[in-house]
């Protein structure tokens, strides 16, 4: 059967169509339009897409790479039960090297923490069943896309009646950051560039509310280049705010109400810290009383110390687009994807790590 | 022996335990008149003017993989590493360090892939040495390889030689060998449709050289770090910068899937049987030619070119014609979820 | 904000999917999405599927540039007010 149609829409020659009518739609106005999901910011990078904008069309990242948002208190946290010596702190690959208020899960490994990385949260439920030895816990980060595959696990865990599988739940979710945001008042956003695999879950109806209490539209979009500039073009032509879909494949506006359920049958809303937002109440995700059994933080006391954010480090201000990577005076200095400061740099999704490492080469 | 028989602490110790395993495990794999008086120290015919000298540790879990073993990893590394400075492989040394226990079945098949892979580009292995060290520690076997060749051109290939307007090729496909290990490792339960890529490329390098005389200023194999450390490092060291072009670089489609999957950057993934070479651009053409006739070099293309612009920095053309930075990568190479 | 891929499902053994994709198989969880059969495309992420992957409208492409001729029609009328400095 070969390539599915929908596997790469939207070749070269798609992208430089589209990139003209983009260029025809803006008709040189300045705009200024929101990414809010880290997989875009690094598809924008990797794939060099400012490039390919007009001079008028200026992108800023938001809040939406799952690592840079988490409050360094948390950060603490795992780095804290990844010290118990009968902890195995099952993480994904995306925290190792995040640097938490003295250390990383990196520099603990190699003082002894037993740090293993897993790709999917059922790994780590496996984990457990095969060391009874050893208590696993799960350092869940994540969004919507996210939070039913841990609550999934976690239902696989609570089948199996595993005694020694918990879950750290730093899952937060998404539409309020972004009414947080607007709250703020800080930017003037003419559009978002809605998250396309948060929206598979969510729904694009859950963004409905940016046009009609904001009066800002938004687009979900795919993470292909075509996907990304004919996202700009629907944000640039719209007429009257409103929500569209240009992940048409994979998103609709109900989204995947069955994963909502199980979401919500192992999980409920709790007030959440966000780096660079403060807390936002209902943002986050902790286990639900029926799972309560699984939640890390009742399971080990720890106390993660007083947390520190680093001097100098600008990542609130980035998260909430307030300015470019550059600008921070740590930028390419001091910070470097090499040596991170702030999660904006060590995470592949920050702004900061997008910026840095596919900066574009000067003429 | 029988099939049961395992590597004791005694085999390590010098003793007759230890002159029997030589014999019947080392010797049995790799014999050559050299290696079979088991001297400490091999004898070589001195081959004139200029030598080049490596050595290589291996260590790699699983230590058998689709496409390979340690012990193909543990020759070709040091073959490819004297073709880098356009030596033919003279002799091999190779010390190993067993962990007690190690199943000598396993040990013999190793060493019949270290024979096998020696013996394709015709460098005999003549000396080597033993170690056990106690169950738990060693991942069952750590090889290491040193070698000697004779270096058959002329002129001194470098990176300092390499002038802007010269191109870059690439033998094959990359993030192949990667690819497999990491699969075959099975931490993240999957199956892929790819074998390691791991070869000696001494006879590939040789037909290069043949076709390009002169005109091959630089050969690199892009193990550890992929591609991209390869292409950073000869920034950094010429002082020019390297124009590459995304589309041109081959990529097998599983890895690309698995790259797709976890997140992992193909141009940094490791190659075990690959060489980036340097041409001069009257030379090219031939030398790709003759390496695509090659069968160890099908999927050779020019995939960049050095320059003069951005000195020192290694841009990547996309195929939507937008650019981008390659720098080295940082360290581990860590899956993403996000 | 999480890479997913698409993926064909080839196999379904109780609520588990076998999924491939260029060579790659891997085995994932089809809780979230019941519906799915072999055959299907589905969105692939942190274990589990997601979404079973429908067309991408073709005429994507098609319907943005009619978009944008309208909006050109609409400005040359004078309809489009000036969004000022943002």
């Amino acid at each position: 059967m070969g390539t599915p149609e929908h596997s790469k829409p939207g070749g070269p020659e798609e992208v430089r169509r589209l990139a003209d009518a983009l260029r025809q739609v803006s008709a040189g106005r300045r705009l200024t339009f929101m990414e809010v999901c880290g997989t875009h910011t690094m598809a924008i990078s990797r794939y060099g897409l400012r490039q390919l904008l007009p001079q008028g069309i200026r992108l800023v990242s938001g809040p939406g790479c799952p690592v840079c948002v988490t409050a360094m208190r948390d950060l603490d946290t795992v780095v804290a039960l990844a010290r118990l010596p009968e902890v195995t702190l099952a993480t994904f690959g995306d925290l190792v090297r995040v640097p938490s208020s003295s250390s990383t899960l990196a520099a603990e490994r190699a003082q002894g923490a037993d740090v293993r990385v897993v790709y999917s949260p059922f790994d780590a439920v496996e984990l457990a069943a095969t060391r009874p030895d050893r208590q696993v816990v799960f350092a869940g980060i994540g969004f919507e896309t996210t939070a039913p595959a841990v609550a999934a696990a976690i239902l696989d865990g609570a089948r199996r009646e595993l005694t020694n599988f918990s879950v750290l739940s730093l899952h937060k979710t998404m539409p309020a950051p972004l009414r947080a945001l607007l709250d703020l008042g800080e930017t003037a956003i003419d559009g978002f560039i809605l998250p396309g695999h948060v929206s598979v879950i969510t729904g694009s109806l859950a963004f409905d509310f940016l046009a009609r209490e904001y009066g800002v539209g938004g687009v979900v979009a795919g993470f292909e280049p075509a996907d990304v500039l004919a996202a700009l073009v629907r944000l640039a032509a719209q007429r009257e705010p409103a929500v569209a879909i240009e992940y048409t494949r994979a998103v609709r506006p109900e989204g995947n109400t069955l994963a909502r359920e199980v979401m919500s049958q192992v999980f409920e809303p709790s007030d959440a810290e966000w780096r660079g937002l403060g807390t936002i109440p209902g943002s986050g995700l902790v286990l639900a009383p029926a799972f309560r059994q699984f939640a890390a933080e009742e399971r080990f006391s720890v106390d993660p110390g007083p947390s520190r954010e680093p001097r100098g480090c600008r990542c609130g201000e980035v998260l909430r687009g307030l300015i470019d990577p550059p600008v921070c005076g740590l930028f390419g200095k001091r910070c470097t994807p090499e040596q991170p400061i702030g999660a904006c740099m060590v995470s592949s999704e920050g702004a900061c790590a997008a910026y840095y490492r596919y900066r574009d080469i000067g003429e | 022996m029988s099939t049961d028989e395992r590597i004791l602490i005694g085999h390590g110790s010098g003793g007759k335990l230890y002159r029997d395993l030589v014999g019947d495990v080392f010797v049995a794999a790799f014999s050559n008149p050299v290696l079979d008086r088991l001297d400490d120290a091999a004898e070589l015919a001195s081959p004139g003017a200029r030598l080049a000298f490596t050595t290589d540790a291996h260590v790699v879990q699983p230590l058998e993989f689709p496409g390979g073993d340690i012990g193909t990893l543990a020759v070709a590394g040091t073959v490819n590493d004297l073709a880098t400075a356009a030596a033919r492989p003279l002799a091999l040394a190779a010390a190993f360090i067993i962990e007690e226990g190690f199943p000598l079945p396993a040990l013999r098949r190793l060493c019949a892939s270290m024979g096998r892979t020696a013996s394709s580009v015709g460098v005999p292995i003549v000396t080597g040495d033993t170690k056990v060290v106690q169950r738990g520690l060693a991942d069952g076997v750590y090889i290491t390889t040193t070698g000697v060749g004779e270096i058959v051109v002329a002129h001194r290939l470098g990176a300092d030689t390499v002038r802007p307007g010269d191109l870059v090729l690439l033998t094959g496909s990359i993030g192949d060998h990667a690819a497999a290990v990491l699969a075959a490792r099975g931490e993240f339960h999957l199956a892929l449709d790819i074998e390691s890529d791991c070869a000696p490329l001494w006879h590939l390098v040789a037909v290069a050289l043949a076709a390009a005389g002169e005109d091959l200023r630089f050969l690199r194999d892009p193990t550890r770090g992929g591609l991209t450390t390869v292409l950073a490092e000869l920034a950094e060291s010429s002082g020019l910068g390297i124009e590459v072009e995304e589309a041109a670089i081959p990529i097998s489609a599983p890895v690309q899937a698995l790259c797709d999957l976890l997140g992992y950057d193909p141009l940094v993934l490791a190659n075990e049987g690959k060489m980036v070479m340097v041409v001069g651009p009257e030379s090219a053409a031939a030398v790709l030619a003759a390496l695509r006739a090659h069968p160890l070099g099908r999927r050779a293309a020019i995939v960049g070119e050095l320059t003069e612009a951005h000195p020192r920095r290694v841009a990547l053309r996309t195929a939507f014609g937008t650019r981008r930075v390659l720098d080295m990568p940082i360290g581990e190479l860590l899956p993403r979820i996000c | 904000m999480c890479l997913a891929i698409p993926m064909r499902v080839a196999a379904i053994e109780d609520q588990m999917a076998t999924i491939e994709s260029q060579g790659l198989t891997q085995r994932v969880s089809l809780l979230l999405v019941p519906d799915a059969r072999v055959g299907d495309y589905v969105l692939v992420h942190a274990g589990c599927a997601i979404a079973v992957l429908g067309e991408q409208e073709a005429t994507e492409t098609l319907d943005l540039l009619r978009e944008v001729l309208a909006f050109e029609d609409r400005e040359e009328a004078g309809e489009f007010e000036d969004h000022g400095d943002s």
